[in-house]
């Protein structure tokens, strides 16, 4: 039997291992993180450790990675020094990857997406190009994975534009659940500026699926893991592929390197070389395999790629890091409270700002230079939990009572809550292009834990980016407005965050394609120059669409992985 | 544009992990523009007796000033009276939990320390066992994170403790409630009142496994139900209006709702 190694347990890495223990692979999955599940490879509900609990998830980095340990280092350019160690824009860590903070919404990407080139033509100072594949070829996996992890919507609500662009056959395996108050408010809002809302396509279950609870809005949703596991996500496939009793899980264990041999034609991977930290100090080892599957995400699996010195023809192995250009509007209703705490986050979207034709949309790009503008989806109605909220109000205060900016007035503003119960936040998912500048590689001085060289990170938005949000911020505040906001404000993420990207949205540096002299890795995720390396999570996208990243990863790696370990 | 102050405050919390609840974005235009208006002073409280607790990091006067500190940042009926009928950060029990937090690593015997409470619930609203108060072991690369950060911490307020106290002439405990909110915002003290007000945070509306949100005050005081599972919400929860509910804007309401509207 040959045997296989996955490098995380993922959106991208728990289908990889599902599809190579179909195909007869013996398996070791390893992942950096902890364990945060019991029973995921038996029969019945899988159990968890998560909770309603926002001082472990929001302050302690229950998810991980804990940035004490495992930092990355920010520059906004290639010429500028790094200017943050710590955080930046961090997936979470642990087993499930990605899939167990997220609050699940899983749009697809549209046609012009994949064919992004063709059919919009090239943008200055933008790495454009189309995928090696369209939107009809992958359109049955995104129908196998909605099917597979659980996905609720209701085809009859999807509007037009998106029906054209991302056609479906299929009704949602399940029905919407509950419609939170405070996203159907905004919702009314974005219909009366000419949008088209409907309840946001999500892997959470409104009934019992998969042998998992349906949800039941305990509202501890958007960056926490699930109590109930009722969005159980990667865990899934990991469970399916377990069963098989061919894979082994190996969590707390950091893969350091790929380990290589030969050269030129004859370059491949023997295996790998990991790291795990025990009480008494770090322990190494190796595991041998025919096959290397890097799932790390985006931005870590670059790094193991860099740390062991993968040929690149092409140059572009760490290029073209894409995060999404996020816009978040905040709207205060100061009338009502919108108990936005309450329900699965989020529970209408609409996706007409990914629409370059969108009215005016056009005319602003050609006045700015650019030959179109796109933003993306619009997550309409999320919530901001408690501690985040006084943590608002402390930084309000110090420009507002700037004498004292405590006491009595900041626990008048949390009885008030003008920035939690009376508000409806509403993110705009811009669309981030490929620029060969915006790049990972490893930071010369910061190490983690374990010795090895970080991740360094070079990104900030270009003209197109800006440009787009400075469209639609003026659309965001007029459909906050006409939701019956009373106060509504919407900026690009970026100005809260000081540059660094944000968002949880990681995609790019190990770009597919046919041709090894301009991409990283084959149409199918094999890395050029390498044949028994393959890469599974976000790092392979071409472009970044206009839309959370999720559904895509997953069937992209479905339909990578399936063909590659059937061929 | 990007500037190393605000990317440094974005970092203290892990706030990519939260994109959807952090929404409140200041424009570094409007800071500049905004002005600082003067709060009313509130008149001295009586003050109540020191805590009794017997802490693990603080000394007593150390606890005393962490007790009078926090209690001017979330001050209750007995430190304003303008919070007649809200508990604040002396009744959650602030100082206590800030001490568990620092101390969590000091002397482990056992492999769970108190700072990852347990799940998925603790029946609050139920009924049953309370399984966040079983606290969950750390693995290893988690306890080295945590011991660093604590570290930084325990000496951030050993130091801060004793700015606090200098400023004030020798016993910040001594001093006036409005002496003490001044010495509060001076700028030797600024990085150690940002960081008391930060647990202030923690310890009033974080779950009460913790050792703060003592009886659930913090959260009782802003009308939030807290963790709610295993029930969760109804339909009709999620869905319905609960009806008008003007807010109060007045005051500092008034004021930030004018400041976020000119953003």
């Amino acid at each position: 039997m040959s045997k296989a190694v996955v490098i995380g347990s993922g959106a991208g890495g728990s289908v990889a291992a599902m599809e190579l223990a179909n195909a007869g692979w013996e398996v070791v999955v390893f992942e950096k993180g902890p364990n945060r599940f019991s029973n995921i490879d038996g029969e019945g509900p899988i159990g968890t450790t998560f909770s309603n609990d926002d001082l472990k998830m929001g302050e302690r980095y229950f998810a991980g990675p804990d940035p004490e340990v495992f930092p990355r280092t920010w520059r906004p350019t290639a010429t500028a020094p790094v200017q943050y160690t710590g955080s930046v824009n961090d997936l979470p860590q642990l087993v499930g990857g990605g899939t167990m903070h997220w609050d699940a919404k899983v749009p697809r990407f549209w046609d012009i997406d994949f064919q992004q080139l063709s059919a919009l033509g090239p943008v200055p100072d933008a790495d454009m190009a189309d995928w090696p594949f369209e939107y009809s070829d992958i359109a049955p996996y995104y129908d196998e994975v909605e099917e597979l992890i659980g996905v609720q919507g209701d085809l009859g609500a999807v509007p037009d534009i998106v029906l054209r662009h991302a056609p479906r056959g299929r009704q949602f395996p399940m029905p919407p659940g509950p419609q939170q108050r405070a996203s159907v408010a905004v919702a009314a809002g974005a219909t009366a500026i000419g949008m088209h809302p409907y309840p946001f396509p999500m892997a959470i279950n409104s009934r019992a699926y998969n042998g998992q609870a349906a949800c039941n809005d305990c509202g501890f949703c958007s960056g926490y893991g699930c109590p109930v596991v009722a969005r159980p996500s990667a865990l899934i496939p990991l469970r399916l592929a377990l069963r098989t009793g061919r894979v082994t899980l190996v969590p707390e264990t950091m893969v350091a390197r790929v380990r290589l041999t030969g050269s030129g034609a004859a370059a491949r991977a023997t295996g790998v070389s990991w790291v795990r930290m025990t009480s008494r100090g770090p322990v190494t080892g190796a595991e041998d395999a025919d096959l290397v599957v890097l799932a790390a995400s985006g931005i870590e699996t670059v790094r193991l790629a860099l740390l062991s010195s993968f040929p690149d023809a092409s140059g572009k192995l760490g290029r073209r890091l894409m995060m999404h250009a996020f816009v978040d509007g905040t709207a205060v209703f100061t009338d009502e409270r919108m108990h936005a705490y309450r329900g699965r986050s989020t529970t209408q979207c609409a996706e007409d700002a990914a629409d370059p034709d969108f009215p005016g949309a056009r005319a602003y790009a050609k006045a700015n230079g650019l030959p179109y503008i796109r933003g993306g989806i619009m997550e309409l109605g999320g919530s901001q939990s408690v501690i985040s909220e006084a943590q608002a109000y402390q930084t309000l205060l110090g420009f507002t009572r700037s004498a004292k900016p405590f006491g009595t007035d900041f626990k008048q503003l949390m009885r008030s809550s003008i920035l939690r119960d009376r508000l409806a936040g509403c993110s705009l998912v811009g669309e981030d292009l490929p620029y060969l500048d915006h790049t990972v590689t490893l930071d010369p001085t910061v190490k983690d834990v374990f010795g090895v060289p970080v991740a360094r990170i070079t990104w900030s938005y270009g003209k197109y980016e800006q440009t787009a949000q400075q469209f639609w911020i003026p659309h965001l505040k007029t459909m906050m407005k006409r939701a019956g906001a009373a106060v509504a404000f919407a900026v690009p993420d970026t100005i809260n965050s000081g540059g660094l990207p944000t968002g949880s949205h990681i995609m790019g540096g190990m770009m597919m394609g046919a041709d090894p002299a301009t991409s990283v890795t084959d149409g199918y995720g094999r890395v050029h120059g390498l044949d028994n390396v393959w890469v599974a999570d976000g790092s392979v996208f071409v472009t970044s669409g206009a839309h959370n990243p999720t559904n895509t990863i997953m069937a992209v790696a479905l339909r990578n992985t399936r063909h590659l370990a059937g061929g | 544009m990007p500037s190393g102050g605000s990317a440094a405050a974005a970092g203290s919390q892990p706030g990519s992990l939260r994109r959807r609840t952090v929404i409140t974005a200041i424009p570094t235009a409007a800071i500049l523009g905004a002005s600082g208006c003067t709060a009313s002073a509130p008149s001295p409280a009586p003050r109540p007796a020191p805590p009794q607790t017997v802490y693990r990091f603080f000394t007593s006067h150390q606890a005393a000033v962490v007790e009078d500190a926090t209690a001017r940042i979330a001050p209750g009926p007995a430190d304003d009276p303008a919070e007649a009928g809200h508990p604040g950060a002396r009744e959650a029990g602030v100082t206590g939990y800030i001490d568990t937090m620092l101390a969590a690593l000091d002397g482990l015997t056992g492999p769970a320390p108190k700072i990852f409470a347990g799940g998925p619930w603790s029946n609050r609203h139920a009924s049953g066992p309370d399984l966040m108060a079983r606290f969950i072991a750390l693995d290893a690369v988690t306890i080295i994170a945590w011991r660093k950060r604590l570290q930084g911490w325990q000496r951030q307020y050993k130091n801060g403790i004793a700015t606090l106290d200098r400023l004030a002439g020798g016993d910040f405990t001594t001093a006036a409630p409005d002496d003490q909110d001044k010495i509060l915002v001076r700028q030797e003290a600024s990085a150690f009142t940002s960081l008391l007000f930060e647990h202030t945070v923690e310890g009033l509306y974080a779950n009460p496994e913790y050792g703060g949100n003592r009886g659930l005050v913090g959260w009782t005081d802003i009308g939030f139900p807290g963790d709610i599972q295993p029930q969760g919400y109804t339909q009709s929860e999620v869905e319905r209006s609960g009806g008008p509910d003007p807010v109060a804007d007045t005051g500092i309401v008034a004021d930030v709702l004018k400041f976020l509207g000119a953003l």
